[in-house]
């Protein structure tokens, strides 16, 4: 039973994931945009860092291949696991489309999750490896992960993450129509500790330590250290599969808080038409 | 003249209304945006917490910088901006004939609509970087005050540019709500200090794509630290402001639509 509904499942997302990557293959070029804006903002960060690591050999515990491999793979890592689950969601409550949903035999959270999936998968393709071969080839950046194995994984929990948090802050529209002002406050907060603008170790010890209970390092600084083979924060050296179970629980704990929204929040949904 | 700026105050007046008919989402982002730019240098702050620097440059040198960019983009979000979003808007919809038939040029009624109050917040925060990283630094005189507001009036110049181009690009390139992207990156180069770049991207973003007038001359100016070819990287912003107007208008009058 309990197979067959897992079956059942992956027959959904897969059909979902597929005709969304059909849907937004008619705009690739939307996704190709990347090609360029990568490479243009690593540019930037690569003359800033060249600047900055003049005369030094360390900063901070890092050298300064260390932060050019880190900077690519946050890029890379991103391509892979962005979302805009949030603004979905706030968009089909505010026009009330979301009360299609309700009459679909699919609950709408694994349908955007399935989404998900299929737009990333052209993310791979349209910027994600291109990317990665002008980092690799242009820029002759070792942008190759120090594990595949353990890459994958927590690239895949980040993926993970990035959607729950995402999707948990979209479902503030139920409460609030005009919500969007909640989002930039939260993107606000994730685009500084993610670690994505700057290393999380570069932080004041003390927002180094709240990290470890913030969501927002396991969907950047975490699979970017992950990638490059070492993981430190705070003081604190973790084993990288160490780092793995703690991204695994963190992710745990954003799901099912998610989960518990979500049913909240269809109970506190009405709509008419749409 | 008098009927276009009555229609200009009559059109702030609307989006000032639209603004606050959700009061709170209102001040949450205008909150939002103050915020945001308290931590629009952060790179720049913890760069120089970590002992490190951008070479030749003091803390509060390159921190103005950042505040002028800051500035300039409030400058541009307030004023103008909103031209690329509408006009990306139009297109996609088939509506910019409304926008047409209206007895007033297109491209001013499209400016007066692009007031954006909410951008209040980003000038705010501008404004309170700037005046703390002015009590950093030295060399400021009332010719190099007066070169400063120049050079800053040139680097809007340039952001209006960028925002006609876009605009005008998303006639041809219709529904890619990524295209600002693409010039953003570009504009990065103008918020850190010219000299960490090799000279090479410097001439290209003196005189090509003029992204060092938003930020980095103006504020080089003002400090005292500028060069003759600053004043001369004026034409080129003229030029590309000039060709904004120009290849918007000429994608204004060759747009075909059968309605939205």
């Amino acid at each position: 039973m309990m197979f067959k509904t897992i079956k059942h499942r992956f027959q959904v997302m897969r059909a979902v994931a597929f005709v969304t990557f059909k849907e937004w293959s008619a705009y690739r070029s939307h996704s190709m945009v990347s090609i360029f804006v990568g490479p243009v903002y690593f540019l930037v960060q690569y003359y800033i860092w060249n600047s900055v690591y003049s005369g030094e050999s360390s900063i901070n515990g890092m050298t300064l291949p260390q932060m050019l491999t880190y900077f690519c793979a946050t890029l890379l890592i991103n391509y892979l696991t962005m979302d805009f689950a949030d603004w979905n969601l706030q968009m089909l409550i505010r026009t009330g489309k979301f009360i299609t949903f309700s009459l679909r035999p699919v609950n709408h959270m694994f349908f955007a999750l399935s989404q998900k999936v299929g737009h990333r998968v052209l993310g791979l393709l349209f910027e994600c490896i291109p990317c990665f071969l002008i980092f690799y080839l242009v820029f002759d950046i070792n942008v190759l992960p120090a594990n595949a194995f353990y890459a994958v994984l927590s690239i895949a929990m980040a993926f993970l993450m990035n959607f729950f948090i995402n999707y948990s802050i979209g479902m503030t529209a139920f409460w609030m129509v005009q919500s969007s002002s909640i989002r930039n406050i939260f993107n606000l907060c994730a685009q500084v500790f993610s670690g994505a603008a700057i290393p999380l170790v570069f932080f004041p010890r003390t927002l180094q330590l709240a990290s470890f209970f913030l969501p927002f390092q396991y969907t950047a600084f975490v699979p970017a250290m992950v990638y490059t083979g070492s993981y430190t924060l705070a003081d604190v050296t973790l084993t990288i599969p160490q780092v793995l179970l703690l991204q695994l629980l963190a992710v745990i704990v954003a799901g099912a808080v998610c989960r518990l929204l979500y049913a909240v929040s269809l109970k506190h949904f009405t709509g008419v038409g749409a | 003249m008098r009927r276009l700026l009555r229609i200009y105050r009559v059109c702030v007046m609307a989006n000032l209304a639209t603004a606050i008919s959700y009061r709170m989402n209102f001040i949450l982002n205008c909150l939002i945006t103050l915020i945001g730019n308290v931590l629009f240098p952060l790179v720049t702050v913890i760069i120089y917490q970590s002992n490190a620097s951008f070479a030749g440059w003091t803390f509060h040198e390159a921190l103005l910088i950042q505040a002028v960019f800051i500035l300039s983009t409030a400058c541009a979000s307030l004023l103008f901006n909103g031209i690329m979003w509408s006009t990306m808007s139009h297109v996609v919809e088939g509506s910019l004939e409304v926008l047409l038939i209206k007895p007033a040029p297109g491209l001013f009624l499209l400016l007066a609509q692009a007031f954006n109050i909410e951008s209040i917040g980003l000038l705010a925060g501008g404004l309170a970087i700037f005046g703390y990283a002015l009590g950093g630094v030295g060399g400021m005189t009332l010719m190099t005050w007066l070169l400063f507001l120049l050079l800053f009036a040139a680097g809007l110049l340039v952001m209006l540019g960028v925002v006609l181009i876009v605009a005008a690009i998303s006639f041809k390139w219709v529904a890619n709500s990524r295209l600002p992207e693409m010039f953003e990156s570009v504009k990065a180069f103008g918020r850190y200090p010219g000299t960490i770049f090799p000279k090479m991207v410097v001439a290209i973003s003196s005189f090509i794509f003029p992204v060092s007038m938003i930020a980095f001359f103006p504020a080089s100016a003002l400090i005292g630290r500028w060069e003759g070819y600053y004043v001369a990287a004026i034409l080129p912003c003229l030029l590309f402001a000039g060709f904004g107007i120009w290849l918007y208008n000429r994608m204004l009058h060759s747009y075909k639509s059968a309605g939205g």
